[in-house]
């Protein structure tokens, strides 16, 4: 016997996409998913950019990764409240792992909070996580053809970063065609040309992100919430990660492994 | 490896509507996936094939339809399949624009056993 269903695959997701983004309009906070492959410059775009904007906006980084608090550190350093979700070898976040760190986030004392998803160009693009808008990162160095070759990680972008400008004398990125390939595939979409290292392009990415806030003209000011941006950062482990992570080498697939708040302590 | 979260919710929700249906087996599954999404076809069925273990899927045939990226010409106006590497149209050679779709990701019907 034939049953018809036609039921999207991923409605579970999609739906706990749903419930995330209806709590972050109800706190009022405007959440970005950060999307690109391996080694593209996410993190440091986040630590060139963020600077900028530490003054103007309340900001939370959740960085998810398969592994280590590396790029959460790097981001708490800033002085910017930053948890890192580690998915025990899963190679994109789901919206149930962004549900699973809500409890560590702090959204309450926060405008703008920013997911840095797992270095893939592919798998992440699939999943919702309750984001208001989607950002994908390319760097020259990765070459101009990849709009083509994941058409979804760029269909779905509001904003596309070319990072790593600087070294467009030594790698043989046509941006020409980069940008007629990434227009035929998201017609509407914003290009930002970057470099982290020499500074390029990032004021204009540090106005965009801001322009995400629906009162972006009314910016509240950091100070008076969770502190002052010169106390000293340390990375702290919760007991709570520990049982996740054990638990994670039996569950694989289903785990969500460590979650590990990085909190400012005084 | 998306693909295993896929096939994860697809046994999930094919096991679901057999036991609804007073089902003990699910023979075969019928996936619409657009190329959009990326999924491998080796790489799903061996997710699949992880993933039913011994559920009303165990025995039951994975069935693909892989839907393609649509394109119009903006040129002659004709709609064409995006072929791997030739977005531009098949007809006259122009550039196209994206049409919608292309990312379909459903499970469109099961069969079962009565």
């Amino acid at each position: 016997m034939n049953i018809p269903i036609v039921r999207r695959v991923l409605e579970k997701n999609d739906a706990a996409a749903a419930q995330n983004r209806a709590l972050f309009d109800r706190l009022g906070v405007r959440c970005i998913n950060l999307l690109g492959g391996a080694g593209c410059g996410k993190t440091s775009l986040l630590e060139a950019a963020l600077p900028r904007l530490i003054e103007r906006l309340r900001l939370v980084v959740l960085e998810g990764d398969l592994a280590t608090t590396l790029d959460a550190e790097r981001i708490a350093a800033l002085g910017v409240p930053a948890v890192q979700l580690t998915t025990e070898g899963g190679c994109h976040l789901t919206a149930a792992h962004v549900q699973k760190a809500i409890g560590s986030l702090n959204l309450d004392a926060a405008d703008l909070l920013l997911i840095e998803n797992v270095g893939n160009p592919i798998c992440p693009a699939n999943f919702d996580l309750g984001e208001h808008v989607r950002i994908a990162v390319l760097s020259v160095a990765e070459g101009h053809d990849k709009p083509s070759k994941y058409p979804l990680l760029f269909r779905g972008a509001r904003l596309v970063i070319l990072s790593k400008c600087d070294l467009m004398p030594y790698v043989d990125f046509d941006v020409k065609r980069f940008r007629r390939d990434l227009e035929r595939i998201n017609p509407r979409v914003d290009v930002i040309e970057t470099s982290a290292r020499s500074g390029a392009g990032i004021d204009r990415l540090a106005s965009w992100l801001a322009g995400t806030i629906a009162h972006a003209g009314t910016w509240r000011t950091a100070s008076g919430s969770s502190g002052s941006p010169s106390l000293p950062i340390e990375p702290v482990v919760t007991p709570l990660s520990r049982t996740h992570l054990m638990r994670a080498g039996q569950d694989v697939g289903l785990a969500y492994g460590l979650v590990a708040p990085v909190v400012r302590r005084k | 490896m998306h693909e295993l979260s896929i096939a994860m919710s697809l046994v999930e929700m094919a096991t679901e509507r057999a036991r609804r249906a007073g089902s003990p087996r699910v023979t075969r599954l019928n996936l619409r996936v657009g190329v959009l999404r990326s999924v491998e076809d080796e790489a799903m069925r061996m997710a699949f094939e992880a993933a039913r273990g011994d559920s009303s899927c165990r025995d039951a045939e994975l069935c693909i339809e892989r839907i393609p990226i649509r394109g119009r010409c903006g040129a002659c106006g004709v709609e064409y399949g995006v072929q791997q590497d030739r977005w531009d149209c098949p007809v006259c050679g122009a550039e196209g624009e994206l049409l919608e779709g292309g990312d379909e990701l459903e499970l469109a019907s099961i069969e079962i056993e009565d």
